[in-house]
């Protein structure tokens, strides 16, 4: 970097502006008796924009905090560190090549596809059960694991759908019968604090998987086959810049942004995935009911629904979409027991970024995160330490969400579905 | 007489282990007396957890966050500050009272050469000088008291956050840690790991025993020491006001606030408290093992801690520390591989899997750990007798006077 100064202290400026405003209009609402929802957020993301001029207006007219508001002091703080970075450091190469920046972009938001996919499961589990589980990293892990022992050693030779599909049932099956066995007292009552029993027990169940995976397969990684080859072509034929070109191995747009094979299937398959898991939720019954656990468990047992196989199914469901995202992503990455840790850690993230609960927050919280991390990972000028630091990206966006907006983009200030506080 | 079972029984036990380094001489001492050790660590960090989780209901996963923070702080400041009774003139020093103070140059792992690192050329420029380490006491306590106000720091971060977010929060901070000493090479060396100067380098003097610096048994008594230490804290603070407090907090912040408890103040507090003793231990043990990497900080390290907590007993610290050394021991015990009709059983793997399948039946058949129930039965199974019988007394009273009155 060739000014750093210049870059952190405008970082410095922005923190201390940003934790003034939020002090200084959470206490003006208060004063004035006004709903303090938002202002922490508002506050910090003004003061952090614009400084004192920003804020001036805020604490004098104490508007209501509307999504404009809420919205356009974020987007312009980040502009804003963005404009600082391509000053401080004018020969990056995020700064001087857009074909880089636009290749960034574009891995970053597939990565981030199947990254709000897995978190999708997370919030699904947490939006009916109430509970954060642990193990969500180790069923993408077994996902993973599966499809390869399925297509390369118990059966080789299988389409590579057929061995998805194996993987999927059998993680469908280990979330219900780990529902059935070790969640059920938490619906009765019986258990003082039913949020923590589930985080432990969700965390003991992280902890033997793993192992029992390492014991079985070792802890030599793992590689499946691509699924598919793409077909060589370009279209269209005689321009410059060809649009698409496709090899084997991938996808070349523009001949700027390259997109490799494994991640784009696994990124339209978790779209389609999706698609049907929204039809799902929406437009059948089973789906419907889910939905209506989420929001009041009581009132829908009195409608006839019986939560706790709600229960069964959720946890079973969500376990089968991290085991899924896991399947689609063993032949992109090489495969350890250990592998689920990072994708968990970046799902509590997603969710929390996305309001705990939410379903349309989790996929937006989980393409933010991934371009979040490609313009960490891309930008940063040491590029060893800039991998270093790929799980902590992640949790920085987590502390700032959690000490600013607890509830997230999208949370709930009361999901009904909870058994206990938050 | 039933009542002071567990008090006997833990007088036996501590007999045990005091007398244990003296009375066992078999060949593999060195070993066993190393697993003990590591048992006490966890033992310390089990029962500090036990306190935050247990008691206080703040269900933090970065307990091993700060006990690397405890531990990074001495191996940084052992392994860049030295003192010197003469200027070398290469580094960067100050004189306080006669005595120079060294600052090396932080040079990273991959350059370790006579020309980059400024002390060993001061050393070989100028034999003479004598150049001396920081003590590692003073290494120690800053570790702890680094500890402690990381602890207070996050204390106070997390006063809004409740279950689930303080759980995602903690994990967090430990994991950002985790990242930032693997990334920041030139400093904490990374992965290579951190050297550090044993607990008593130039050995030391017991009773009329010169121990070196390779010993077992001065850490074995330090570690033994610190967790009782810890035990000691723990005990008073549960039986004083704190503790009451802090278990109003666990059971319904709001209700404890309305009544008059400083909930701010106390959550703090607990944080504080604990965080300082799994830095302290995090100090020592880095310490005794000699060299320190990020890998003390994997989630691996927490999910023992956490298991062994609620093993022993999750509301109980007493359960929680020795449930921490018997699984310790244990799980070194079932380290051994077997053959069973021409599979090799590897129980390095298997081992936590049983460990697994253990913590998850504790959780769901026995809530309050495998140990707790045990001592209560002990020092409260005669309540529910007693209450009875003096029920009934008063019940056949009753009826006698009634009888007398008819």
């Amino acid at each position: 970097m060739e000014s750093p100064l210049l870059f952190w202290g405008v970082i410095l400026w922005m923190i201390v502006w940003g934790a003034v405003g939020s002090v200084v209009l959470r206490r003006r609402y208060l004063h004035r008796d006004l709903d303090t929802t938002n202002t922490v957020f508002v506050g910090a993301m003004s003061g952090a924009a614009l400084g004192p001029v920003g804020l001036a207006p805020l604490w004098l007219t104490t508007p209501k905090l509307g999504n404009l508001l809420i919205i356009a002091p974020a987007l312009l703080t980040v502009f804003l560190i963005a404009v600082a970075f391509s000053f401080a450091d004018p020969d990056n190469i995020c700064v001087t090549s857009s074909g880089f920046v636009a290749s960034q972009a574009v891995n970053g938001l597939i990565i981030g596809i199947i990254y709000g996919f897995m978190a999708l499961g997370l919030t699904l589990i947490f939006s009916i059960l109430g509970i954060v589980s642990f193990a969500h990293g180790e069923f993408y892990m077994v996902g993973g694991m599966l499809v390869y022992f399925i297509s390369a050693v118990w059966l080789p030779g299988v389409p590579p759908l057929v061995a998805v599909m194996g993987a999927c049932a059998i993680a469908f099956l280990i979330g219900a019968v780990f529902e059935r066995l070790m969640l059920t007292p938490m619906y009765r009552g019986k258990i003082d604090r039913p949020v923590e029993y589930g985080i432990l027990v969700t965390f003991g169940l992280a902890f033997t998987m793993q192992y029992f995976v390492q014991a079985v397969a070792g802890a030599n990684p793992v590689k499946a086959q691509r699924f598919i080859d793409f077909p060589r072509m370009r279209w269209p034929e005689d321009s410059d810049p060809i649009w698409v070109k496709t090899s084997r191995g991938g996808v070349t747009l523009f001949e700027q942004v390259s997109v490799s094979n494994p991640r784009l299937i696994a990124a339209v398959t978790c779209v389609l995935v999706l698609l049907a898991l929204m039809y799902l939720l929406h437009r059948t019954w089973t789906g419907k009911a889910l939905r209506a656990v989420s929001q009041d468990r009581d009132a829908a047992a009195i409608a006839g629904i019986n939560p706790d196989r709600m229960n069964m199914l959720a946890f079973a469901l969500g376990g089968m979409i991290a085991a899924l995202a896991g399947a689609l992503l063993v032949q992109a990455f090489s495969w350890l027991p250990q592998v689920g840790n990072i994708p968990a850690m970046r799902s509590f993230v997603i969710v929390v970024l996305g309001g705990l609960g939410s379903l349309p927050g989790a996929f937006l919280g989980g393409i933010m995160v991934g371009l979040v991390e490609a313009a960490g990972t891309g930008c940063i000028p040491d590029a060893q330490k800039a991998a270093s630091y790929i799980p902590a990206y992640g949790m920085i966006v987590l502390t700032l969400t959690l000490l600013l907006r607890p509830t997230g983009m999208f949370g709930r200030r009361f999901a009904a579905g909870t058994h206990g506080k938050f | 007489m039933m009542r002071q079972v567990p008090n006997i029984a833990a007088v036996l036990f501590l007999g045990v282990l005091v007398a244990f380094p003296f009375v066992y001489t078999a060949g593999d001492y060195d070993y066993v007396m190393h697993v003990l050790i590591t048992a006490f660590f966890y033992a310390i960090l089990a029962s500090s957890w036990s306190m935050l989780a247990g008691y206080a209901g703040q269900f933090s996963f970065g307990h091993m966050g700060f006990m690397g923070i405890g531990a990074y702080t001495t191996a940084l400041f052992c392994h860049y500050l030295w003192v010197a009774d003469a200027p070398t003139g290469l580094c960067d020093e100050v004189e306080i009272f006669g005595t120079w103070f060294i600052v090396v140059d932080a040079i990273g792992v991959t350059s370790s050469t006579l020309t980059q690192d400024c002390l060993r050329e001061a050393l070989a420029a100028d034999p003479a000088l004598s150049v001396g380490r920081m003590p590692v006491l003073l290494g120690i306590v800053l570790g702890t008291v680094m500890g402690g106000l990381a602890g207070f720091l996050i204390g106070l971060l997390v006063l809004r956050l409740r279950a689930a977010y303080l759980a995602l929060f903690t994990l967090g901070f430990s994991e950002i840690l985790k990242a930032t000493i693997s990334a920041e090479i030139e400093v904490t060396r990374g992965q290579a790991g951190l050297e550090l100067p044993s607990l008593y380098e130039s050995g030391i003097t017991l009773l009329g025993t010169t121990y070196d610096k390779t010993a077992k048994l001065p850490p074995y008594f330090t570690m033994l020491g610190l967790l009782l230490l810890c035990l000691g804290i723990l005990t008073w603070l549960a039986r004083s006001r704190f503790g009451l407090f802090v278990r109003a907090l666990r059971e319904d912040q709001d209700a404890a606030a309305a009544l008059g408890v400083n909930t701010t103040r106390y959550k703090v507090l607990v944080f504080t408290i604990t965080c300082a003793m799994a830095a302290a231990a995090g100090a020592v043990q880095a310490h005794y093992i000699g060299i320190i990497t990020p890998n003390l900080l994997f989630l691996l390290q927490m999910s023992l801690v956490v298991a062994m907590a609620v093993i022993g007993g999750v509301e109980n610290f007493f359960a929680a520390a020795v449930g921490a050394i018997i699984l310790q021991v244990m799980l070194e015990l079932l380290r051994n591989s077997f053959e069973v009709g021409g599979y090799e059983i590897d129980m390095t793997i298997w081992r936590l899997v049983f460990f697994g399948l253990l913590l998850m039946i504790t959780l769901r058949f026995f809530r309050n750990g495998l140990l707790a129930p045990m001592i209560e039965y002990f020092t409260r199974g005669h309540v529910a007798k007693e209450t009875v019988a003096r029920r009934q007394a008063a019940e056949a009273a009753f009826e006698a006077g009634r009888e007398a009155g008819r």
